[in-house]
């Protein structure tokens, strides 16, 4: 089977800054990857690349082969790092709005998630609490079928039993020939979910191994690791 | 119960300890069908294909067997769960007993203070 | 998705658009049978033109504030949805950017020509009353010379060119915004900028398209107020269509450079 993600030579440029230099992956099916760094490192300028918000500077990137576009659009289903919705529509409409573009959205997934919440359908977004927003923008997103799952900072600013909730939704949506790519600084917290972690630093990948891997060969927790990595 | 994973070994490695765990403890019944990996991996907040690999360490072990369209099963073996619960108990002993030299008892004093304690213990529980 | 994408640009602008149209009509409504129906021709000269100056003005701002409001809705609408914090849902849905461009053509387009209609039913509905009519029918013929045509007709074909320049408008305001994000650290002062710089194009290149074609030389103006036949609509109209066709090209050069923009430039911060 094809690779789910595919990177060659990926550069992006902003003027003399390279955001991304020469980046290579290729991340395989059913597969919970952790994509770390520090802020700055460049992980949302690569997961902009993969939703086709930026376009690259030099080299490829491939979703399943193809490069960013409709196709690629309709099997990517992505978590911005903001509240990308619009705050004055309501929960029943952001469902809909989500039936109308997705044929792969599961209204019954999403219904079933928003009633354990206990979330108001009629509430307009910004009448929600910070953190009940942002569990409805997850909902929305875990419950398209899709075969790539990008999140970026899925987790970042929520309290911890909100956190367990985030990755347990995560845990139980993803289907076995889906990946899911994960971008955080908060890597205690989500280590145990992680296939694979990916480090980036100043644009460049500094480590690309499985979790036990790591484990094995170093004696220490990827978050320990990554803390000596990065240090200050 | 919670699954208390330590953050500096491989992740497999203690899962496949704990079920191991549960089987001698006798948590798991030979016999018993083990829930399915996706469940498992939910209950331990794990990545599934890490609780997958557990499992199939655990198969290659002969602890647990799978059946191709019902699941996967703890093995009928009695034997080898007692065998293993032998082998887990003189580890802890052995364990036991190092940290005692580390502490400076012979093993005759520690044997002593082991008996000791079990006779307090039944005081104990005798008052 | 062309047709999903512009129902959603609908809604979301429904209800500004539909509150902006009922308060307009209401005006006029009000205007016409509270103020037009009560005015004397045959009263005071001089009161009467004062009356008329003040409540012509009057309308004319309201015009201005109900058109550039819809021209505000559907330029921020254009914005907001394609390239900030919203553009995020906005480009990942699967749609390609061309199609967004289209969808947004069609819905700002939708909106302007409603205006367009309603503004007009405005003003049919301020001047038809009886005093009104009557009033006019006694300089219809005087009019009609001077313009060229019947009123009524020249009424109509100006609905009708705004209704087509509209798409025109549509296009040079999403143009501006769409170049403007060229510039990403200071995307707002872009856009404002593209349209002063495309304005000032445009009059330079019709100041020389004018020269070239001799419409400047002292023959032509003499031709003019001597009123050798020359209607003044008839001049007015002479140099519209030179100015339609230059309008829809700019249009037409505007929605080649968005088309690329939008295809091979989408840069979200």
């Amino acid at each position: 089977m094809r690779p789910i993600l595919e990177c060659q030579q990926l550069t992006k440029k902003y003027g003399n800054f390279f955001a991304l230099s020469n980046l290579n992956i290729a991340l395989d099916r059913g597969q919970i990857i952790g994509l770390l760094g520090p802020n700055g490192s460049g992980k949302t300028t690569l997961i902009k690349l993969i939703n086709g918000l930026l376009v690259p500077s030099e080299g490829h990137i491939m979703i399943n082969g193809m490069a960013p576009g409709v196709e690629s659009k309709r099997i990517v289903s992505y978590l911005p790092d903001r509240n990308y919705l619009n705050s004055s529509m309501r929960v029943e409409e952001l469902l809909s709005f989500y039936v109308d573009f997705y044929d792969n959205f599961s209204m019954e997934r999403a219904s079933k998630m928003l009633d354990a919440l206990e979330i108001d359908r009629r509430a307009r977004l910004h009448t929600l609490s910070k953190g009940t927003a942002e569990k409805v923008q997850l909902i929305l997103v875990m419950s398209r079928d899709a075969e790539l799952y990008v999140l970026d900072e899925p987790i970042g600013g929520v309290d911890p039993a909100a956190r367990d909730y985030i990755l347990q939704t995560i845990l139980t949506n993803y289907s076995e020939n889906a990946s899911v790519l994960i971008s955080t600084h908060l890597i205690a917290e989500i280590e145990n979910v992680l296939d694979r972690v990916i480090f980036l630093q100043n644009g460049q990948i500094s480590l690309n191994a499985t979790v036990d891997e790591i484990r094995t060969e170093y004696g220490k927790s990827v978050d320990t690791l990554f803390r000596e990595v990065f240090r200050c | 119960m919670p699954w208390n994973l330590d953050d500096d070994r491989p992740i497999y490695l203690q899962l496949m300890e704990r079920i191991q765990h549960d089987i001698i403890s006798g948590v798991y019944k030979p016999g018993d069908k083990i829930p399915s990996v996706r469940d498992l991996a939910l209950d331990a907040a794990v990545n599934p294909n890490t609780m997958q690999k557990a499992l199939s360490e655990l198969e290659r072990a002969g602890l647990v067997y799978s059946q191709r369209t019902s699941g996967r099963f703890i093995t009928e073996d009695e034997k080898m769960i007692k065998k293993m619960k032998m082998e887990l108990a003189s580890e802890h002993i052995r364990h036991f007993f190092d940290q005692m030299h580390h502490l400076g008892f012979s093993d005759g004093e520690t044997l002593e203070m082991i008996q000791e304690t079990i006779r307090g213990n039944n005081n104990a529980t005798n008052t | 998705m062309l047709g999903k994408l512009i129902k959603y640009d609908l809604k979301a602008t429904a209800k500004v658009f539909l509150l902006l149209h009922i308060v307009y009509f209401i005006i006029c409504l009000a205007s016409r049978f509270l103020f037009m129906d009560r005015l004397d021709f045959n009263g005071d000269k001089d009161l009467l033109l004062a009356q008329i100056i003040v409540f012509s003005s009057a309308m004319l701002i309201l015009f201005v504030l109900v058109n550039s409001g819809t021209w505000l809705l559907f330029t921020v609408r254009f914005y907001r949805n394609l390239f900030s914090k919203e553009g995020y849902l906005t480009w990942t849905l699967p749609a390609s950017g061309v199609q967004h461009l289209w969808a947004k053509i069609i819905s700002g387009w939708i909106l302007y020509a409603v205006d367009v209609i309603v503004l007009s039913a405005g003003i049919v509905l301020l001047v038809t009353g009886q005093n009104v009519t009557d009033a006019y029918a006694a300089v219809a013929a005087e009019v009609t010379a001077e313009f060229g045509m019947p009123i009524s007709t020249f009424g109509i074909y100006m609905f009708v060119l705004s209704f087509l320049s509209g798409i025109c408008a549509v296009i040079s305001s999403y143009f501006c915004v769409a170049a403007g994000q060229l510039f990403p650290s200071h995307r707002v002062i872009g856009a404002v900028a593209v349209y002063f710089i495309t304005s000032a194009c445009v009059q330079v290149l019709t100041m020389l398209i004018l020269a070239a074609s001799g419409h400047f030389s002292s023959d032509y103006f003499a031709g003019v107020t001597a009123g050798e036949g020359r209607s003044v609509v008839g001049y007015l109209f002479e140099g519209l269509w030179g100015s339609i066709l230059l309008m829809f090209a700019i249009a037409a050069v505007q929605y080649a450079v968005m088309h690329f923009i939008m295809k091979k430039k989408i840069n979200l911060i």
